[in-house]
Formats: C-alpha cells, structure tokens, sequence
C-alpha cells in the first residue's frame, strides 16, 4: 500500500517537496496547474493543498498524512496525529498593536479590545485564558493595515521576519507561541498502513 | 424545508439495506447468545454524565422538562445499559448478555459517517471480568465484522491499565499522567517530546517510543524492558490471551497491539479495542471493558462490550460497491382485479401490491416497469414485465 499525501501550496511548499525527495519521494518537477500528482517510482500520491484544507483532509483519511503548520493545526482543531515536528517554515503568532499605543511597553490594553486576526480560535482561546473581553473581527488578508484605519486596537498574526509589521509601524505587543510545520497523520491510516507511515516519519525525522 | 444539521432522511432501498445490515448484525449477537434490550431515547442529564464524565456528556443534546430536569437525548448506548442493569437486573443471574441496535444523538461536528443522529449496535457482557470475557467479547466483535461483509477488517487492542503501570513507573504524578494519556491517545509526539524534553529524565524517553509501538506480541516484550513484569503481567496476560484465541481460529493476522490506543470515553478500565478498514479514515467499532461503570448507579458488576456505527458500517460497504443492489424490498407482483389471487400469494409470503387504476394490460405493465416490479398479474395471467413470457397464475399458486 502507498502513501496519499497531502502537501501544503505557498510558502511551505518548496521545503516540504525537499524533505520528501530527501526521503525518497519525488514530487513531479514541473506541477503546471495539476492537483494530484503521482510518483511512478514510489507509488506515494501527492495532493496540493491550501494549507488551511491539510487537516480536513488528512481527518477524513482523503489522504493519509501531510505537512502542515502548527499554526493552522491550532487554528482547524481537527484530530490528525502530530508525529513529527520538521523544524521549517518558522514563524511566530503574536499580537501585535500600533507602536504609539504603547501597549508594548506596559499600557494597560482598552477595557474591550477589537482584535483583528485571521487565526480567530487561537486569537479568542488567547484572550479567553487571560480574561480579556474582546470583539474578534475574523479578517482573511492584510490583517497589519486593520489598526492603521482603527477597524481594530490589536492584531493576532503570523511573524517570520517582522518586516511587514515594521512597515505598517506596528510592534509585537505578545508572542503567543512559535509554529514550524508538522508530519501529521490520520489516525486509523496510521494503522492500517503502519509500515508506509513508520519508515517515512524515520526518513523525515532524519533530515530534521 | 431543511432538515437540521447531521440528520438525514432513508430513502426505500437505502433504508432496506441499513435493516439488511443491522439484521445480519442481530443475527451475530443472537448466535453468541446475546438479547436485544431497549432503554429510553431520552434520559435524565445526571444519569449521562454520570457515565460519560463530564466533556463527553457536554455534547449531548439537552432540554428541560417542564419542571426544570435537565434531560438528554442519550450520545450512546453504553451508559443507559449500565443504568438498566445496575437498577433492575443488579440481582439476576450472571453473566448478562444484552445487545442493541437503537438511535444515539451527539452535539458534535458532522464527520464521516457520523452524524449528528446515528445509528449504534453492540453488546455489553456483564458480570464477569475474566480473561475468557474478553476474548469472547473480541470476537463477537470479529463475527460482526465478518457478518457484515467487512472480513478484512482489522482491530487494534490495548489495555489501559498497562499504560497507567508505564506512567507510574516512569513517576508521573495523576495529573501529569492525565495529560500524557491524553496526548498518547491523540498520538501527538511533537507534544509528547517536549513534555519529555522538559522533564529531562531519562526514564520518560520511553513515552514517544510507546505512542509508536505497534504490532504482536514481540511489542510486549519490548514493553517488558521498560516497565517490571508484577505490574502488567495481568494485562499483557490479557492481550496475550486474545492475540492467542484469535490466531486459533485463524483471525490473528487482524489483531495488532497499539499502547497509544486509549479511546476517548473515561469510563474504559482494562482491554479497549477498535475496528477499521483501510478505506475509511474513521475506526468503524470501538469497545473494551469497563468495570467500574456500574458501580456508579449502584450496580457494582464487571462489564465489557463494544459498539459499532452501523452509518459508518455502510459507507466502508458502499465504497466497495453494490450495497443497494444487493437488497430488494419491493413488490414482487403487480396485481389487478382478483383480491383472492393478491391474498393466495401474500399468504406464501410474496410481496404484492394492487393495482389501484383500472385493469389495462398496456398501463399496468407500464405501472410495473416504472415501480421495477417484475411481474403483472391480470385477468389470470401472470405477464413478465422483462420480455412479456405468460403463464397463468394457477402455475403460480399450484
């Protein structure tokens, strides 16, 4: 039995086509529009995901396992087996406000923030656990431009660099945890294709 | 008009192959000597939670009645049949064997196969806490499987007191252990390093290395390196007594023991098991033994047993094609004129319908075919519908 896996499009796209060529599984160089993709060598299958759909996928055993960030493990709450954390595609989720607001340096924050995210669970469960009344307002690009226009006090966003908030002149208020992506499995699949998935997350792994 | 979110409507054929398949599984329960018993759709909240704990009772459905008692549709079949046995069959003979086919209802994000309203059937074997419990509770589980056209699927047994025994021994304290029990059922082994990593005692390593333990017996001698033999032997005794049982009646290549197979209900106290097939990424049965959950209505008996989702039960049946096909529930006969010839053939069990407009041979077989009824029986005739052959009925009565 081969592997269907499901791979992340976009930023964590060319690290995660290296770390399966490095264990053995060679995605197609040239992928034009195409969405299914096989490996006549290994008889793994390929899907190309948005990497928010990975999860979906990977839980309802579409395929059988896939990279994805921990960030949007946190943000679908779906249940798939973490096997295996690759160590790339770094990036932190912070909040983040206006530098001129101070609320970096100790400001208390507004008594009812408006929070800007495109990470709505982790941004709620984030102010939940700190007994803050806050309005989410669920965004899907562009978040660092929403304080700016005052559509919000405070942003929860992904960092790699910093460049991007830097330029909207907003600084990191909190960091609320670092992500890297994830070797994740469906949980049935993670038995009844024990072997496939075992070697793989050894052939991964000793990459990392 | 929308149904609500998770429920469904059976349609004929649909529905009669979902009778089809709970009746091959009642048929299974009957021959290990099981009987059918039925509790309430609803009951009081308290009596949930009791049995469930409290996350799981969380996603029932509730409403009050109206005097203010918190109810329940209930989420499963196990709960209710400890409360019926701890209340009115506490004093009967031993061991009970009962079994049901019924509705549950979760408040739960429509997955797979499970809805918000699904269908469970399984047995509950209570009184008796032996080896020889277990083993025959995992076979009805296999029997079942068998009988329902899935003689592939395969099942991944644990027990949990071996896990707790590998918890204490590597000194996590009860609300340490609880969380790593909980990340090793989700087989989350990024989280698992780190709390590892964390400790920075060498003797919890083992941990990542369990949620990844996987196969026959020789997993139990692996597992015998790290934790002494007085503290699990009576669980791996257990397994060991399953893997065997099953390999004699030529089903041992479908068991596997999984240490990170630890199932979501609270209430499982020794064996825990569960069924897949390749093709669903969704286990299809789940079960194991449970000897503390009486005792909470009072009943104090040793119980196991299993539940399936005969929803999920379908699909893995459908994707391997002609489910529908295979079961036939409509008319046989169409008939017109003559009642005593509709009674005659109804009385040797055949399905009829009558024909309620008119007797024109043309718009009766025209009737049929659009019913896919085969035959027309009119004016003493029998008629194919499929290549028109006739016979007289007489033939078919003599």
């Amino acid at each position: 039995m081969s592997l269907t896996i499901a791979v992340p499009k976009g930023a964590l796209y060319r690290e995660s086509r290296e770390r399966l060529a490095n264990a053995g599984l060679q995605l197609p160089p040239d992928v034009g529009r195409k969405l299914v993709l096989d490996d006549p060598r290994s008889g793994a299958r390929f899907l190309l995901l948005r990497p928010s759909d990975v999860p979906t996928y990977v839980e309802f055993g579409a395929a059988d396992c896939g990279i994805v960030g921990a960030d949007v493990l946190w943000e679908t709450e779906r249940s798939v087996s973490e096997l295996a954390d690759l160590g790339f595609g770094y990036c932190r989720l912070v909040v983040a406000a206006q530098a001129a607001c101070g609320y970096h340096q100790g400001r208390p924050l507004p008594t009812f923030c408006r929070v800007a995210s495109k990470f709505v669970r982790s941004a709620e469960a984030y102010f939940a656990e700190r007994d803050l009344p806050v309005q989410i307002i669920p965004l899907h690009g562009s978040v660092e431009i929403s304080p700016v226009v005052a559509l919000a006090d405070l942003i929860v966003d992904l960092v790699a660099t910093g460049r991007t908030l830097a330029e909207h002149d907003l600084v990191i208020v909190d960091e609320i945890a670092p992500s890297t992506a994830r070797f994740v499995v469906n949980p049935v699949r993670f038995r009844a294709k024990y072997e496939e998935v075992t070697s793989l997350l050894e052939r991964l792994q000793c990459d990392a | 008009m929308r149904l609500p979110a998770g429920t469904r409507d059976w349609l004929p054929g649909e529905l009669a192959a979902k009778r089809a398949l709970e009746a091959a599984l009642r048929a299974v329960f009957a021959r290990f000597g099981y009987q059918e018993a039925a509790t309430p759709g609803f009951e009081r909240f308290d009596v949930i939670e009791a049995g469930l704990g409290e996350a799981l009772a969380a996603e029932s459905f509730r409403f009050t009645d109206r005097r203010g008692t918190t109810m329940a549709l209930r989420p499963e079949m196990t709960t209710p049949i400890a409360r019926l046995v701890s209340t009115r069959l506490r004093n009967g003979p031993m061991p009970l064997r009962l079994c049901y086919v019924a509705p549950v209802y979760r408040y739960e994000e429509p997955q797979e196969g499970r809805m918000r309203e699904f269908t469970q059937a399984g047995v509950e074997l209570i009184g008796n806490a032996s080896v020889e419990a277990d083993v025959e509770i995992m076979l009805t589980a296999l029997e079942a499987l068998d009988a329902a056209g899935l003689p592939d699927a395969c099942i991944d047994v644990n027990h949990v007191a071996i896990v707790d025994a590998v918890l204490r021994e590597v000194g996590l304290q009860p609300d340490e252990a609880r969380v790593v029990k909980s990340l090793l059922g989700r087989r989350n082994l990024v989280a698992l390093r780190a709390f590892c990593g964390e400790r920075g005692d060498p003797k919890v390593q083992v941990l990542p290395e369990l949620a990844l333990l996987r196969g026959g017996t020789e997993v139990l001698e692996r597992l015998l390196r790290y934790v002494p033999h007085p503290r699990v032997d009576g669980g791996i005794a257990r397994l060991r007594a399953i893997l065997a049982r099953a390999e004699s009646l030529s089903m041992g290549h479908r068991i596997a023991i999984d240490f990170a197979l630890l199932r979501d209900f609270e209430y499982y106290t020794g064996l825990v098991f569960e069924a897949y097939v390749p093709e669903l990424g969704f286990s299809l049965l789940g079960g194991g033994r449970y000897d503390a959950l009486l005792g909470r209505f009072g009943g104090e008996a040793p119980a196991a047993g299993w539940s399936l989702g005969v929803e999920r039960l379908l699909i893995a049946l459908e994707r391997r094609g002609g489910m529908e096909a295979a079961v036939v529930d409509g008319a046989e006969f169409l008939v017109a004129g003559d009642d005593r010839v509709a009674r005659a053939l109804r009385a040797r069990g055949v399905r009829v319908a009558r024909a309620l407009n008119g007797a024109e041979e043309g718009a009766l077989l025209a009737e049929a075919q659009a019913h896919g009824i085969p035959r027309v029986i009119v004016g003493g005739t029998c008629i194919e519908v499929a290549g028109g052959a006739r016979r007289p009925v007489e033939e078919l009565l003599a």
